[in-house]
């Protein structure tokens, strides 16, 4: 029996028993037994359960039984196991594996608006829900090794192209027909933000993508409660087949999975997907760990990469100095990743995309030194995997009734073992050239009457020693092939003169062969094998990895630690520039409890508890409002592919790690309306946001501030500056521009009404009728006819100022802040009469033709005629001098310092409806407020510290200490990747996706960069 | 004592002047003396000088001192008003571009990457309803400069009063200007990053084939071996003669450390303009007698990392690192704000004087002017009397501006629209 089971190992690894095609006999049935015992082996039957020296019984693909006492039924064919360790077949949710299927290609020149429509796909390009991956399954066994050599033996596939990807299918990576391959048919929904080869324009934003989504959410579920009625006679309309929508009609009570490129992308998928209740995974991007707190609050589980990248190049001090600490921490740091998404409990799964596969288990080893545990890592490439890609019932575990999918590794493979088989539905097949064992042997040899020791060493090259006692000669020419071993070596210190050559031959006892010396003459050599000396394991106790870097919100530099705390403060004996009717007071003390200021006063008791700022000689203001900012975004600040794009929304794509946040409260700017380009007349739903530091990104958002839009006037929209390519799309004129926008009022109005009737129809008149399509472009346009979302309207000279006061009139609407309107003065007037304000720049002109009547008076002339007036920034960096470009209108026009000072705190506050909260400091408002050095709006103002509601976001103390301490840790890492063992090195430095500076008229297609990091 | 010119009559003239013709009449050479009386005199070499007259003859400051007297002399009291030098604003496009996007009107920017011969002056349009409006602000004289790739041309001197390009233009020593190429952020990626490091020396070749061959062409010149004119090269004859500087466009240290190399392989006199790692520097640019122009003190951090106002501290670092420096403001009508870039630099560590210095008398310095830039006898008469600071814009008021003497009509196309709109 036990000779036997030798015998069979050797067969089972070599994987010829059980193969069979090898047997493929198309005459004649194959009805080889199919029951095997993997006896002695050590059982990974799940994460957490461990079997020591049990049998794993196998019949067919499925497996019958584990067994514990190594009892074999009868009639088995029993290999054992004996020191290997047998897993549970590996799962990789996201690939393209075994899909055999292409889009067709399509070229375009010029905008594209329209697709080709065909078989009721959807309108836009980016949309290929319709597709069912399993339709094109075609397993494809030269790609299937890739997974294979790394212990996988089913994945999720599909085509990862749009933003709808189709239906992914989880199959088997076993070398069978398609249709025993499939695992699952209907797995996840893929999804992702990037619209992919759609050559379609729309969207090319982020915000334009996250908008399609939300439409197409809502587009299925109207489908879903509307197609049934299409054809009913009663209906007035009809309703087209829309083969995309019908196949998304229950992805409520569907697994989506979503790519996403970065950590923000990831955390809006998972916003997005909640706010639609739909269940799924988020592909990572190796950066989780920087925000693990709000991944794990939204409850959607993960599949990592493993991306670790390489150490960036910081050889040449001129360019290390571009590069940013965050990219120098993420090197030290992304190992961790998997092991800090595990340590909060967060379901995940890993992918070997985006690394070379050869890479996948010295990652995870290196993962697992930097934390995670043997059994996190297991569960995520087993059972974890398989909830996601639906296949939890059968396959992830070593269990009776599973499918036979598993993995035989000699050793720990988490450690240093390496996988020696691959069960794929009941079949081996074999990775390690079993034979090869034999050479990983030390054998003692027997020539003559001489005692020789046999070392071999399988490098890149096969190299050995033959040595006796105290004397050793190095082997030459040593080859390895079809399982017999030569090599020659210089014996004449044994006796044997000149060069001999040996050839060997091994079994399990040991070798024998024969040596052919210089005269030609035959020896005989036999040997019998010692093993190895088991190699001392490096020891990784549990010796915690050490960081020089620090992780912090968010993770750049001047990242915090640790949030700032709700202060109580008496700030004492400052100057207080109220923004109210009181003006300036000298010497007045202000206390702030509770995030609000409490009390504005002289000599103020100091309440128990608070601490006292003395700020003698010091200003305290409110904090500066910016109505009109582009920063803290991602993926575009204009969707401009569309003269009308009222359904993007910038509280979509915030970006809560941009520094232009933290350079802002340096500024004393601590609101901020951050609005769509001007780049089409009707553009997207404008954010203000609270430019608090190390918050999440839906933690920016200023709630109070009620709904606003942006809207455009003037040469960006009529595209007078993008070149010559840009002169069919209407409007060119701004003649044209009018239509356009009574064009689209007239639809909101008509939209609305049909809404309207729909609310009125009894329920047994709406079961017939076709319900309206919520239209979330219309719908933001209505809101404003509705007098529900204030406009923001970019505009310059006077006649389409005119034009649009009037025409708000005559549909009914308040026309709120005209923005930039550098003509502004020259109609004062009306729009005085109106009620229209007004937010401008202090001194710019003379950069395009429509500034040419552009004057720094122009604030003074509006605020003199009655018309509320803000300056803004529209711009970083003046957006931190706006107290400076307040005072220009004191310089240019005689301004007073409490109007100039009004311009940028309570002004833009009114502006944006949110003067009931912010923009002067009174009792009860928040407490943003802003202690400068000197007079507010003198150049030699610098701020010393920002509070928003009553936190202290910035401080001039502390951002020295901060960058102190940056410098330091900077140094270290610099040091730490100078000092690094280069040579085991895997991947890629990473490669930091930059986008611009925004502005109102940024062209910016947010699909053309390439995916961050090593992944490819 | 003939006239008062109170500030009321400053006033009055400029709403009476509203009505006058599009573009601003320039004034006359001075005729008639002017003694400014009491004023607080700015001097950017002796600093703040209290209750001090300045004498004005036939253009030039012939005297500064406590109570003065002139016979004839037009008397402007300037009890409690603060007189200033004349700001030159260095690295401007005034006069070469006026409405930037619009190609016509633009000037500035020449195809080639090798053209030494153009010369800025050439292209400048003294009506330019941009030059009024940025004289306002005390700016009574610009440098302008071409743009381009690598050796762009030559930058010229011009006083922001003049009917024709040749009474705008002040001697100065001739500026050749080089934008030295730049790698904006090299790639961690393998294959990017090749291709900008070639790209980037196949410039850097470019440049080192540019100056060989003008350094042949001065040999061969010198002995008198040339046979046939090259524009270029006979253009830059002057650099290689030492009469001419080589101001180098480029902010980052490496750029710097190449454009020294150049300098001293053909000793030239050099001028850094952006300059915002030149403080890091300071060794390496005294050697060389180099100056720096920096540009960007209304700028953003130029890396994500370094210290929220690393661009306002600049001219700060750069006084402590004993690098000579003057500020620039690279811009066409935004140049106006010139003087309060150096307000800021003064808000970041400068002293008040050494803010006033370095967009006035180091100005002048850099472009070989040297009776320009300072209240002082025998300094051309370029002298602002205001009634604040200068330098911040919450308390300068400008009420009269004289270039060489002779008063600016302080009106321009904003007034103009201004006064036109305080009338609907």
């Amino acid at each position: 029996m036990h000779n036997n089971n030798k015998t069979a190992l050797t067969c089972a690894l070599l994987g010829i028993t059980l193969s069979p095609s090898l047997h493929a006999n198309s005459q004649l049935t194959d009805n080889t037994p199919k029951l095997t015992a993997l006896t002695h082996a050590r059982l990974m039957l799940e994460p957490g359960k461990q079997l020591d020296n049990a049998t794993l019984i196998i019949e067919n693909n499925k497996i019958k039984a584990v067994v514990k006492d190594n009892e074999v039924p009868q009639g088995a064919y029993v290999v054992d196991m004996r020191g290997y360790t047998i897993y549970p077949g590996f799962i990789d949710p996201f690939t393209e594996y075994g899909v055999d299927y292409q889009y067709p290609e399509q070229s375009s020149s010029g905008p594209v608006t329209d697709i080709k429509r065909i078989g009721g796909n959807a309108a836009n390009g980016a949309i290929h829900s319709q597709q069912n991956w399993v339709d094109y399954i075609y397993p494809d066994k030269d790609s299937a090794k890739a997974w294979i050599n790394n212990g996988f033996t089913s994945v999720q596939a599909g085509i990862h192209d749009g933003i709808f990807r189709g239906r992914g299918a989880t199959i088997s990576l076993a070398d069978k027909k398609a249709n025993e391959v499939i695992y699952n048919a209907s797995a996840s929904h893929l999804m992702a933000f990037d619209k992919g080869s759609s050559i379609q324009d729309y969207p090319n934003s982020l915000m334009g993508s996250i908008a399609l989504i939300r439409q197409t959410f809502s587009d299925v579920q109207w489908y879903k409660a509307n197609i049934d009625k299409a054809h009913s006679k009663q209906a007035k309309n009809n309703i087209e087949y829309n083969a995309a929508l019908a196949n998304l009609t229950n992805i409520d009570k569907e697994h989506v999975l979503f790519e996403t490129r970065n950590l923000n992308n990831l955390l809006r998928a998972s916003t997005l997907l909640k706010e639609a209740k739909i269940n799924g995974t988020l592909v990572g991007n190796g950066r989780e760990y920087a925000r693990v707190d709000e991944i794990k609050a939204n409850q959607y589980s993960l599949v990592l990469p493993l991306n670790f990248p390489a150490a960036p190049h910081i050889t040449d001090t001129d360019s290390e100095r571009d590069i940013p600490l965050s990219l120098l921490r993420h090197w030290e740091r992304a190992p961790a990743n998997p092991a800090v998404i595990a340590g909060a409990g967060i379901p995940f799964a890993l992918t070997q995309h985006g690394i070379e596969a050869e890479e996948f288990w010295p990652r995870i080893r290196r993962a697992i030194e930097a934390g995670l545990s043997e059994e996190q890592a297991l569960s995520a490439l087993t059972t974890d995997a398989a909830e996601m890609v639906g296949t939890a019932e059968f396959s992830g575990k070593l269990k009776a009734g599973y499918t036979a999918d598993f993995v035989i590794a000699k050793g720990n493979l988490f450690t240093d073992g390496t996988i020696h088989t691959v069960w794929l539905q009941g079949q081996p097949q074999q990775l390690i050239d079993s034979r090869n064992a034999h050479l990983e042997q030390q054998y003692l040899l027997q020539l003559g009457d001489i005692n020789l020791s046999l070392d071999l060493k399988q490098g890149d090259k096969l190299s050995g020693t033959l040595s006796s006692g105290e004397q050793s000669i190095e082997l030459k020419a040593l080859a390895y092939q079809a399982g017999r071993l030569t090599f020659t070596g210089d014996l004449s210190e044994a006796g044997y003169p000149g060069v001999s050559r040996f050839t060997l031959w091994f079994d399990d006892k040991g070798a024998r062969g024969r040596m052919l010396d210089s005269s030609n003459q035959q020896w005989p050599v036999a040997g019998i094998a010692s093993p190895k000396a088991p190699q001392p394991a490096v020891v990784k106790a549990a010796e915690k990895a050490h960081y020089v870097s620090s992780v912090t919100k968010p993770n750049v530099a001047y990242g915090l630690t640790q949030a700032p705390e709700l202060e109580k403060v008496h700030i004492k004996n400052a100057t207080v520039w109220t923004s109210t009717s009181d003006g300036v007071l000298a010497n007045h003390d202000v206390i702030i409890t509770r995030g609000k200021i409490d009390e504005v006063g002289e000599n103020l008791s100091t309440p128990s508890g608070y601490q006292v700022i003395d700020a003698k000689g010091k200003h305290l203001t409110a904090g500066i409002i910016d109505e009109h900012s582009h920063i803290a975004i991602n993926g575009g600040t204009n969707e401009a592919t569309d003269a009308i794009t009222s359904e993007v929304r910038i509280g979509d794509i915030l970006d809560p790690d941009a520094i232009a946040l933290y350079r802002a409260l340096a500024g004393g700017v601590t609101t901020a309306q951050l609005l769509h380009g001007s780049a089409n007349p009707i553009g997207g739903q404008a954010q203000v946001i609270k430019t608090r530091w190390g918050v999440s990104a839906n933690e920016l958002k200023m709630t109070q501030a009620p709904k606003s839009i942006k809207f455009a006037l003037g040469e960006n929209v009529k595209q007078s500056n993008w070149g010559d390519d840009y002169d069919e799309r209407f409007p060119q004129t701004r003649m044209g521009v009018k239509s356009l926008f009574e064009e689209a009022f007239n639809e909101a109005k008509a939209y609305r009404q049909s809404k309207q009737d729909w609310s009125k129809m009894r329920s047994s008149e709406k079961r017939r009728q076709i319900a309206p399509q919520p239209n979330y472009r219309l719908e933001a346009i209505a809101e404003v006819l509705a007098d529900e979302r204030d406009v923001h309207i970019h505009s310059y000279v006077q006649s389409e100022i005119l034009m649009f006061l009037r025409l708000a009139e005559a549909y009914g609407f308040k026309a709120n802040t005209f923005t930039h309107i550098l003509e502004g003065y020259k109609v004062a007037d009306e729009m005085a009469q109106h009620g229209a304000h007004a937010s401008t720049f202090s001194d710019w002109w003379a950069y395009k033709f429509e500034v040419y009547d552009a004057i720094p008076q122009n604030t003074c002339l509006m605020q003199n005629k009655g018309v509320l007036t803000s300056i803004n920034s529209d711009d970083y960096e003046m957006q931190r001098r706006l107290n400076q470009e307040a005072a220009k209108s004191m310089m240019y026009c005689g301004m007073s310092a409490t109007d100039a000072w009004n311009m940028v705190t309570i002004n833009p506050a009114i502006q944006l409806g949110i003067d009931d909260y912010v923009g002067s400091i009174e009792e009860g408002k928040h407490a943003d407020v802003v202690l400068w050095s000197d007079n507010p709006l003198s150049i030699y103002a610098t701020v010393e510290s920002t509070w928003i509601d009553g936190k202290r976001y910035y401080d001039k103390q502390q951002n020295r200490q901060a960058q102190q301490a940056m410098d330091i840790e900077r140094a270290a890492l610099i040091q730490k990747i100078l000092n690094r063992d280069a040579t085991t090195e895997m991947g890629k430095p990473e490669v930091l996706v930059q986008e611009p500076e925004w502005h109102c008229d940024t062209h910016y297609n947010a699909w053309d960069q390439q995916h961050a990091g090593s992944v490819k | 004592m003939k006239t008062i010119i109170s500030l009321a009559a400053a006033v009055f003239s400029l709403s009476s002047l509203s009505v006058a013709a599009h573009d601003m009449v320039p004034a006359p050479a001075q005729t008639q003396d002017i003694l400014i009386k009491n004023a607080t005199v700015h001097s950017p070499s002796k600093g703040v000088l209290t209750n001090t007259d300045v004498l004005i003859q036939q253009g030039k400051i012939t005297a500064v001192g406590p109570t003065l007297n002139a016979a004839d002399a037009t008397v402007i009291d300037a009890t409690n008003k603060q007189v200033y030098p004349g700001v030159i604003a260095l690295d401007t496009s005034l006069g070469l571009v006026e409405v930037e996007m619009m190609r016509p009107s633009n000037d500035v920017y020449e195809v080639g990457q090798s053209n030494p011969q153009i010369i800025a002056v050439s292209a400048y349009n003294p009506d330019s309803e941009i030059i009024p409006t940025v004289r306002v602000n005390g700016i009574t004289h610009a440098q302008v400069v071409p743009q381009g790739d690598l050796l762009a041309g030559q930058s010229s001197l011009v006083s922001l009063d003049s009917w024709t390009i040749e009474d705008a233009l002040v001697p100065a020593t001739q500026g050749f200007h080089l934008y030295w190429p730049s790698i904006r952020r090299l790639s961690q990626d393998k294959d990017k990053r090749k291709e900008q490091l070639d790209e980037y020396q196949q410039q850097l070749k470019q440049i080192e084939q540019m100056f060989a061959d003008g350094q042949r062409y001065h040999l061969a010149n010198r002995d008198k071996q040339v046979s046939k004119i090259d524009l270029r090269w006979q253009a830059l004859q002057p650099l290689y003669q030492r009469q001419a500087q080589l101001f180098v466009h480029a902010n980052k240290q490496l750029q710097i450390e190449e454009a020294v190399a150049l300098a001293k392989q053909y000793d030239f006199k050099l001028v850094i303009v952006g300059g915002y790692d030149s403080w890091r520097l300071a060794d390496l640019l005294n050697e060389v007698n180099a100056s720096v122009v920096y540009t960007r003190t209304f700028s953003l951090p130029m890396r994500h990392d370094e210290p929220l106002e690393m661009s306002f501290k600049i001219p700060s670092l750069l006084a402590e690192a004993e690098i000579p420096f003057a500020l620039g403001f690279s811009s066409d009508w935004n140049s106006r704000n010139l003087p309060y870039a150096a307000g800021q630099a003064a808000a970041y560590g400068l002293t008040q004087q050494q803010a006033l210095k370095s967009i006035t008398l180091d100005a002048a310095k850099i472009l070989g002017v040297t009776d320009m830039g300072d209240i002082a006898s025998g300094y051309r008469g370029n002298v602002i009397i205001a009634e604040g600071d200068l330098l911040d814009p919450m308390t300068s008021r400008i009420e009269q501006l004289f270039i060489d003497g002779r008063q600016i009509d302080l009106n321009n196309r904003h007034q103009q629209l201004y006064q036109k709109y305080l009338k609907r």
